[in-house]
């Protein structure tokens, strides 16, 4: 797996997409699963309980890609990154308005803007020859 | 080059192509179709560079990382003799300054890595004349260790993340964010930004 940037970095975001959803309910204590306005997870990100289920869920993809194969793990990080590449984008525009059922603020446009680049760049980028290999 | 410096440019251009199609929105008609057109091949660019391994027409690219800076100097130096401050006021100062750190960035290597190309081009000439067992692999095309390029692309995606989403807040599709978003302990408030 150590050979594999894709491998390694799906296995490490998806711990730490895990980790992040599990805290996330320590921040929301008395919020709805939709609501737009959320609690702050580390004093900066606010999440509401959708949102902790959706990195619970994404974490455990990105795990079990990464323990997986190449295959899986590129797979899973590039679909990961575009969907967080129009969440980032989609993000600005929905903050203020009931259609921000994730309760995203500034800070989580950040890191999924940031994630959206690490996982689309190593998908796309790293472990070409293993793709070969697979088509040969 | 690298696949590192290669991941850098393309998250560069990424970065760059999002805030220059942001920018669209809040435009005229004659900045907004060189914003998008730009905003397109920047991205377009950004994504083959990493998918097809090469450097896709890199004096091409090097003239396109810097032209949207030698555009907005001569829109405000235009907008400041005529005086017409209308003609920039939608080329935002904390979005266009941040989309052309990305383009330096992309032109500086462009330049430093053409440059390498050819002095490499040029000795490995001077050497096949002079000896023919010589070794002409470049150097520079050593595969990264895979702890060492995720570190490096960490880092770069970090570093693009944090200035895009405060360039794409700075543009009038993302002045809204800032009322419900907070400011991230000031970091959304740079100078300019709610313009």
């Amino acid at each position: 797996m150590s050979k594999s940037p894709n491998r390694l970095l799906a296995t490490v975001f998806g711990a730490v997409y895990l980790l992040v959803g599990l805290l996330g309910f320590t921040a929301t204590s008395g919020v709805g699963f939709f609501d737009i306005k959320g609690g702050l997870l580390l004093g900066i990100f606010e999440v509401n309980v959708f949102h902790n289920v959706a990195h619970l869920l994404i974490g455990a993809a990105l795990l079990i890609a990464g323990l997986s194969s190449i295959r899986a793990s590129r797979t899973v990080n590039i679909v990961v990154g575009a969907a967080y590449l129009l969440l980032g984008i989609v993000g600005l525009f929905i903050l203020n308005s009931a259609a921000n059922i994730l309760a995203i603020n500034s800070a989580d446009n950040v890191l999924h803007f940031g994630s959206a680049v690490i996982l689309l760049g190593v998908g796309l980028g790293a472990d070409k020859r293993a793709r070969a290999r697979a088509h040969a | 080059m690298s696949v590192i410096t290669r991941s850098w440019l393309s998250f560069s251009a990424l970065g760059a192509g999002v805030i220059h199609l942001a920018l669209v929105i809040s435009s005229p008609l004659a900045i907004g179709i060189p914003l998008v057109l730009l905003g397109v091949a920047e991205l377009t660019w950004g994504v083959l560079i990493l998918v097809k391994d090469c450097l896709l027409l890199p004096r091409l690219a090097q003239a396109g990382a810097i032209a949207p800076l030698l555009l907005w100097s001569l829109l405000t130096v235009t907008a400041t003799l005529l005086p017409a401050p209308q003609i920039t006021s939608s080329l935002r100062f904390v979005p266009m300054g941040i989309a052309t750190i990305f383009g330096l960035f992309i032109a500086g290597v462009l330049s430093v890595s053409l440059r390498r190309q050819t002095e490499t081009a040029t000795e490995t000439q001077t050497e096949t004349q002079t000896d023919t067992q010589t070794d002409t692999s470049n150097p520079m095309a050593k595969p990264a260790s895979a702890l060492k390029y995720l570190s490096a692309v960490i880092v770069a995606g970090v570093l693009v993340g944090a200035l895009t989403t405060p360039a794409l807040a700075a543009t009038q599709a993302g002045t809204a964010a800032i009322e419900h978003g907070g400011t991230m302990g000031g970091m959304m408030n740079i100078p300019g930004m709610n313009e």
